[in-house]
């Protein structure tokens, strides 16, 4: 397992790399470009496997962004009249809010069956932010330390699964980008986190450690379900 | 392309003559480009697409493959003026699709004795092809309520179809409709309903509870 701290390595000299990328996902919110191939159509020569590694990368990350959206949303709930942490929660919550929709349309565009899963969730997501924001401004950071690492690393790895697509079709070069993008505002999201005492919370270790298994584990559902 | 492929799309025509038979199979040889003198023997069409009724299913699914990409013809697509488009595409086949629908639904091995998964399928793809094409944007659990709701719908209308052509359409209107209504209720219910839990978050928190 990567340390987050080598995700946090990473992140600046990656982003520097990726110009390109820091601005993909405009493209689904510009509606002068809802018609360009790479954001209306979907590769229809691809094999059966190719088509089964698209659909579950974004079927899960579909599943990651509506679960992080609420994940702060519960935070809020509890944090959000806090001055100094609330503004910082709401912040990381818009930014998920963008994912969210950039993920809504790359499942239209690929016709993407979404997860079965998605009501569970948001319960979920909802109940851990807003349990680890009853414990408190650090245990609320912890938690998004311990899931922004696993993500960043869902990402990374998910990276490496896509260049089994043929970059002939313009949308899946760009659908990389937004990957990029996303993984790199997930790392910003646990300096964030790690700026503002993450790993003050009590028992860090413990609730990282239980936090990171529990969204491993809702990888591996989303993906299958 | 290959050339079962090929042959078996040159079939697809012919079904509104033939049926869903082996007979319709074995004259798609006769439409080629350049066309073969005689039809294709039987040990052919077993060859190239199963032996007995397993050609038939073949050419049942594939010429329900056909019909579902007819849908994308038609200009300002929306839900019913979609699935209208495909309920008009059975019209020429219509006497035969109750055989082709009992034919899909009767088990290769014998058991279970009566195999929906089929037909349930079918109208699955149909609805999700209408979603599709009208850009249904749906997410989440609406996304299944959407597309089962309309695979509902369709199944209904078809079958009405097969007894009653000539009223399917209005009959397919009325469930629509009705089916909009019910949406509009509950959407209704469930706004009235988040109105009355932030009324109470409302009352709870000016009490100072938390």
């Amino acid at each position: 397992m990567r340390h987050p701290f080598a995700l946090r390595c990473l992140a600046p000299f990656a982003r520097s790399f990726v110009t390109a990328a820091s601005s993909a996902s405009a493209v689904y919110t510009d509606p002068s470009r809802q018609h360009d191939l790479a954001v209306a159509t979907t590769p229809a020569d691809i094999s059966q496997k190719q088509q089964c590694i698209l659909d579950a990368a974004l079927r899960v990350d579909q599943a990651g962004e509506i679960a992080a959206n609420w994940i702060y949303r519960g935070q809020m709930a509890v944090l959000g009249r806090d001055r100094t942490t609330g503004p910082i929660i709401q912040d990381m919550w818009n930014q998920e809010k963008k994912h969210l929709i950039v993920m809504n349309r790359l499942q239209a565009q690929h016709r993407v069956r979404p997860t079965i899963l998605s009501d569970v969730a948001k319960v979920a997501g909802f109940g851990l932010g807003a349990m680890t924001g009853i414990m408190g401004k650090e245990a609320a950071m912890a938690c998004t330390e311990a899931v922004e690492t696993v993500i960043g690393e869902h990402y990374d790895d998910q990276l490496k699964d896509l260049d089994a697509l043929p970059s002939s079709h313009p949308s899946i070069p760009l659908l990389k980008n937004i990957i990029r993008e996303l993984r790199d505002d997930e790392l910003e999201h646990l300096d964030t986190a790690v700026e503002h005492f993450s790993q003050r919370a009590p028992a860090h270790a413990l609730l990282s450690t239980v936090i990171g298994g529990g969204c491993k584990i809702a990888i591996e559902l989303c993906k299958r379900m | 392309m290959s050339s079962s492929s090929r042959l078996l799309q040159l079939a697809i025509p012919l079904v509104k003559t033939h049926g869903f038979t082996r007979k319709t199979l074995s004259l798609s040889a006769l439409s080629l480009p350049t066309p073969h003198t005689e039809p294709l023997s039987d040990t052919a069409i077993s060859s190239l697409w199963g032996q007995g009724d397993d050609a038939r299913r073949t050419l049942i699914t594939a010429w329900l493959d056909d019909a579902r990409q007819q849908m994308k013809n038609v200009q300002s697509p929306t839900i019913p003026e979609v699935l209208r488009a495909r309920l008009e595409c059975n019209e020429p086949v219509l006497s035969y699709l109750p055989e082709a629908f009992a034919l899909l639904a009767s088990p290769t091995s014998g058991l279970p004795p009566l195999d929906i998964r089929p037909g349930l399928r079918h109208a699955a793809t149909v609805a999700d092809e209408a979603c599709w094409i009208t850009k249904d944007a749906a997410t989440g659990t609406s996304w299944y309520t959407r597309r089962a709701s309309l695979a509902t719908i369709y199944a209904v209308a078809e079958l009405h179809q097969i007894t009653s052509p000539k009223t399917a359409y209005h009959f397919l209107d009325s469930l629509l409709d009705a089916s909009s209504a019910i949406k509009s209720s509950l959407d209704e219910a469930e706004l009235f309903t988040s109105y009355i839990v932030k009324g109470w978050a409302g009352i709870i928190k000016s009490k100072g509870i938390f």
